[in-house]
């Protein structure tokens, strides 16, 4: 072999072989060893020598004559920190038709009063979505039940085309909505501006109706689906579950009903720590459960592709996009620097302005600690402001102990809030963190 | 238990990350005499202590290694890649 230097990479063991990943998130699946033999200059494997050349794991030179390439690669790769702010969720209300087991948005009863976005909030706040410097701009309502206050979706999404008249953004509407009320209306409205659906299917009638808390509720959710769909085409409306501990008995019966209902694709989604669903009782015994349920479904799904149908679940397909394929993903809780503030910003109902949809399910809790400032106030003073900059120092995994120099590091992202939520500080403590854990395995 | 551990073989940050990952499941106490460092292990099941953060002990080192060597050129890429970039 001829005398090389080292390029940045990292290794673990995984099934008695070495597996390695670079600064890209290049991986080689290598004999056991291997990563000693780079560093003691031992290797005998002349094709691995070529590919390790190849693939910017050790260089020839000192500088790697395609070092302009590689580092083109690696800006690539956090692509997403050009797109800036691009996804401003607006929180319309708390009020709720339906009685979910897990809430983790903390829903109020449907005919609850002050727990409503006001118009003159809802018009300040997308005049503020416009002062983020993003080409793309995807403005998605979420509740509560969004579809409660179509007066509220209407006046934003009206006011956004009025702006963009001059802006030219490229603006994506999304409705998160149970399906429950998808009034003509409200479809019509979705038909014009484009609007895509996004709902919760949590698996067959019995999973869903006692996850939801309603006797009825696999029954609208499948209307409405099939009434979206009539009005606004298949592809407008996506579906994505939350397993409850009742799910996690069964992992084939949900992948099941979703190819049933016509999806191609679902996203196997765990129970976050926010919420109602922050009161669950074992948390650990509910996430190593989960893992099991994980590996079984995308099993399954695997094996229905093998035998011809074709179906995807995303968050596989997200973590093998950034290991097979040179792009970012878009995806912000896999993020460094974080997603909070970074890629997306709340519009709270309450008329202030949260990191992440996760900071104001806090907020329901009497925790503050991601309130960035109110819808009125000048969007530099709050996505640049003395709480942001504080936070701005714990978000990138590459500094942070336990993730800086952790394997799948380039694959993971850091999330202050969940940090603060589960675990007590925003820092983080790696060998105690599920989410560490579910990543890592 | 007690392990004791050479400072001029494997470094303070080396050992330190070893036992960050097993912190979780250990109570461990580090001393420091000269350039020997002992760390103890307040558990019956010692041996499998010493198996994990042996691996892990080593693994360290040699990332520490890779770190070193690399770290010019990783402030090199991290320049190109996004310093001086033109919107």
């Amino acid at each position: 072999m001829k005398k090389y230097a080292l390029l940045p990479f990292n290794f673990t063991q995984i099934d008695g072989k070495d597996v390695l990943i670079n600064e890209l998130g290049d991986m080689i699946i290598a004999e056991e060893g291997t990563a000693q033999k780079i560093v003691n200059r031992t290797l005998n494997d002349e094709e691995l020598y070529k590919t390790l050349v190849a693939k910017f794991f050790i260089s020839e030179q000192l500088l790697p004559p395609l070092i302009d390439i590689y580092a083109a690669r690696l800006r690539m790769k956090k692509g997403f920190m050009d797109d800036k702010t691009a996804l401003h969720i607006f929180v319309l209300t708390l009020r709720c038709n339906q009685n979910c087991t897990y809430c983790q948005a903390t829903s109020r009863e449907e005919n609850a009063a002050k727990c409503s976005m006001s118009i003159d909030d809802m018009v300040n706040a997308v005049k503020l979505m416009f002062k983020s410097p993003s080409k793309h701009l995807t403005m998605e309502f979420q509740g509560g039940e969004p579809s409660l206050e179509y007066e509220l979706i209407k006046t934003g999404i009206t006011k956004a085309e009025e702006i963009n008249v001059a802006e030219k953004r490229k603006i994506t509407y999304v409705l998160c909505t149970n399906c429950r009320n998808l009034s003509d209306e409200l479809l019509q409205l979705c038909l014009k501006y484009n609007v895509q659906i996004s709902t919760s299917l949590d698996g067959p009638d019995f999973i869903h109706n006692q996850n939801r808390g309603k006797a009825d509720s696999y029954q609208k959710t499948i209307a409405g689906i099939a009434k979206a769909r009539k009005i606004l085409g298949n592809d407008a409306v996506a579906a994505l579950m939350t397993t409850s501990e009742l799910s996690l008995n069964y992992p084939k019966e949900i992948v099941d009903e979703y190819i049933k209902q016509g999806f191609n694709g679902m996203f196997l989604r765990a129970l976050n720590p926010y919420g109602l669903a922050s009161e669950n009782e074992n948390w650990q015994k509910y996430n190593d459960r989960f893992i099991a349920f994980y590996k079984t479904a995308l099993d399954y799904i695997i094996e229905l592709n093998k035998h011809g149908t074709f179906f995807r679940e995303e968050y596989a397909t997200i973590i093998l996009r950034k290991i097979l394929t040179p792009y970012t993903t878009g995806f912000v809780d896999l993020q460094s620097p974080a997603g909070i503030v970074n890629s997306v910003l709340i519009y709270n109902y309450d008329g202030y302005v949260y990191a992440s949809d996760e900071s104001r399910m806090l907020a329901e809790k009497g925790n503050f600690t991601f309130r960035l400032g109110k819808i009125s106030d000048k969007y530099e003073d709050i996505v640049s402001g003395k709480k942001v900059r504080k936070i701005s120092e714990i978000w990138s995994n590459e500094v942070l102990a336990g993730c800086s120099n952790c394997v799948v590091r380039v694959y993971c992202g850091a999330d202050p809030v969940r940090n603060h939520s589960t675990q007590g500080d925003m820092y983080g403590f790696r060998p105690t963190s599920f989410f560490c854990k579910k990543i890592r395995q | 238990m007690t392990i004791t551990v050479d400072r001029k073989i494997y470094s303070d940050k080396c050992i330190s990350n070893a036992i960050y990952w097993l912190s979780e499941k250990y109570i461990i106490e580090r001393k420091l005499d000269g350039d020997i460092e002992t760390i103890s292990v307040n558990d019956d099941n010692g041996e499998n202590f010493r198996t994990e953060f042996l691996r892990r002990l080593n693994d360290f080192k040699l990332r520490e290694i890779i770190e070193t060597e690399t770290k010019d050129i990783k402030t090199i890429l991290y320049a190109k890649a996004f310093g001086d970039f033109e919107e």
